[in-house]
């Protein structure tokens, strides 16, 4: 559904002048430094895909997106939308896609929330019938109909967030494209977004692409994970296989009752007697958790056990560290 | 067609949200054109005559210039102020949608607030024309050819304000070329050309083509020996001048970098 190809963006970052007509002279002088944004990034979404794209601020996260909905036009390389050429058949894309960029809203600031719906579909001509239809189906899902009749700038940023979803997806788009949808929401209203997502994916077959800096965004929603840094992409494939190639150990804490044969704990075990917590951190692929519970449990009176698989961010931020692991 | 209709009603309605404003915009912009306009007059009146040209006939240039900058900040007022989608990223959103976006930034508002300059200069034509009338001169020619040279003018200055959107796509910030492409030459505009020294004129009749809002044709229409073919090369400059811009226009779009988010 979505291919991009040796896709490569140069910033042109231009020498900045003090004083008079600082623009017109940093213009004319053309002194400057071209940075890669992206830079021979290739990867390929299949239809009902849901992929989470991360990485940290300034990795080339949004340019890849904004290259990918056919707003800014790439230095190198191809990209494939529905089949079609964001930017050399910009319009046709745009009617396959919606777009939702978290931090900007496309609805009209100053007017009631359902006139934007209105005059989006005249825009993208949705018909009378398919309009009041995905009104029905997502201004439900959404809980929209409580303020269909506020100014936009009236609206919580949660409010807003789901009118904004609501607004992409009015022309009934194969793909869509997500910068962002949850910051800034507190965690009812993420849920909430997330759980429409999910539905959006599975029951409509929706291709979905989302950049996040929430790891439960992730954790929860995305088949597919591809992580970009200083332009490049450095993993593309699941959840489950990045945490295997970083296996980050997990952690096993046991709390006693009474009286701990500390000698007969494991290799490595920290024992804290005040709290009569016992802990050791493993590798799960070679120790199995229960044969080390089993294990512990010989020391004492266990009164309770507790496992702590890896964090995704602690993942992710071992990946960010150790750049010079090429994984892909 | 039928979407800009909606999105006219759409803007005229955001607009309405802020009535005070709106009618404070308006009577500013009336107060400061009618400024303008008495420190022409008070210079004219002390020399009479600028470059051959007496009081009502430099008027006329000066309203029909004022009219059209109007017009233009009227119907295209986003083109104008384009450094906020470039500087602010804004133009991303436009690039998404199914339509050009050319079409969206002129649908995304009718500024009424603008059309004081209109209001104003219309009024000082009549008072100018009515003046020239009063001295003998045929003004027949002059009110019927007014609907082309507001039309050319409009474009003229539209292709202008265009041309300087375009370049922020490269330079970001465009509002200190606005100077040179549309204050400075529509104040240019507002008098008899040739009391500028060559180059200047060369400017005004190419690269900034404004001596064709009203200069040229008028030439002919107040007999300072002008011909016939004037009028018709005003439209056909601004006609030429906005398939040009509108080309730079598409290769600009194409340099567009948005911005960080």
């Amino acid at each position: 559904m979505i291919k991009a190809t040796d896709l490569t963006k140069f910033y042109h970052v231009s020498e900045v002048k003090q004083g008079r007509f600082a623009t017109l002279r940093s213009f004319v002088s053309g002194k400057g430094r071209k940075v890669p944004a992206v830079s021979d990034m290739s990867f390929e979404i299949p239809r009902g895909g849901f992929v989470g794209y991360i990485g940290p601020n300034g990795a080339g996260k949004s340019t890849t997106i904004k290259m990918l909905t056919g707003i800014l036009h790439p230095d190198g390389g191809t990209v494939e939308v529905a089949g079609l050429s964001p930017q050399k058949q910009r319009k046709e894309v745009a009617r396959k896609i919606g777009v939702v960029f978290g931090q900007r809203t496309q609805l009209w600031w100053d007017l009631p929330t359902r006139d934007s719906f209105e005059l989006l579909a005249a825009m993208y001509k949705v018909g009378q019938q398919e309009y009041d239809k995905a009104m029905e189906v997502y201004g439900e899902l959404l809980g929209l109909h409580e303020f269909l009749d506020t100014p936009v700038r009236k609206l919580s940023l949660g409010q807003r967030m789901r009118a904004d979803l609501c607004a992409a997806l009015l022309h009934d788009p194969d793909v869509v494209f997500l910068d962002e949808p949850t910051i800034g929401l507190d965690v009812t209203a993420k849920n909430r977004i997330r759980s429409f997502l999910k539905d959006l994916n599975e029951r409509e077959q929706k291709t979905i692409l989302l950049t996040t800096h929430d790891m439960d965004d992730i954790e929860q929603l995305c088949k597919q994970i591809i992580i970009i840094n200083h332009g490049q992409k450095v993993y593309d494939g699941t959840l489950e296989s990045l945490r295997e190639m970083y296996p980050l150990p997990s952690v096993l804490e046991v709390e006693y009752h009474g009286a701990v044969e500390e000698l007969l704990l494991p290799n490595g075990a920290q024992f804290d007697p005040s709290r009569g917590v016992a802990r050791i951190s493993f590798d799960k692929r070679k120790t199995k958790p229960l044969e080390l519970m089993e294990r512990m449990g010989q020391c004492g009176e266990v009164r309770d056990i507790r496992v702590q698989t890896p964090k995704i961010e602690d993942v992710i931020s071992e990946m960010y560290e150790r750049p010079q692991v090429q994984l892909v | 067609m039928n979407l800009y209709w909606k999105l006219f009603k759409a803007s005229i309605k955001s607009q309405m949200e802020y009535k005070a404003a709106f009618l404070m915009e308006l009577l500013v912009f009336m107060i400061l054109q009618a400024l303008d306009f008495l420190l022409v007059a008070a210079i004219l009146l002390k020399f009479d005559t600028v470059g051959g040209w007496n009081l009502y006939e430099v008027g006329c240039l000066f309203a029909v210039a004022s009219m059209v900058r109007s017009l233009y900040r009227v119907f295209a007022n986003d083109i104008h102020n384009f450094e906020k989608y470039t500087a602010n990223g804004e133009f991303d959103q436009l690039l998404t949608r199914p339509v050009s976006p050319l079409t969206l930034l002129i649908a995304r508002g009718v500024y009424w607030n603008q059309i004081g300059g209109f209001l104003q200069g219309a009024l000082m034509l009549g008072l100018c024309l009515w003046g020239l009338h009063g001295q003998g001169v045929a003004i027949g020619p002059a009110l019927l050819y007014l609907p082309v040279s507001l039309f050319s003018g409009t474009i003229i200055v539209f292709s202008l304000g265009l041309a300087t959107a375009t370049i922020g796509f490269w330079t970001v910030r465009i509002n200190e070329f606005l100077a040179f492409t549309h204050y400075g030459p529509l104040n240019a505009a507002s008098y008899p050309l040739h009391i500028y020294p060559g180059w200047l004129r060369g400017i005004l009749f190419t690269l900034i083509p404004v001596a064709f809002i009203t200069y040229v044709p008028a030439l002919y229409l107040f007999d300072k020996g002008g011909a016939f073919w004037y009028l018709i090369v005003s439209p056909l400059v601004a006609l030429l001048a906005m398939g040009v811009t509108w080309k730079f226009w598409g290769f600009g779009i194409k340099h567009y970098h948005s911005t960080g988010s």
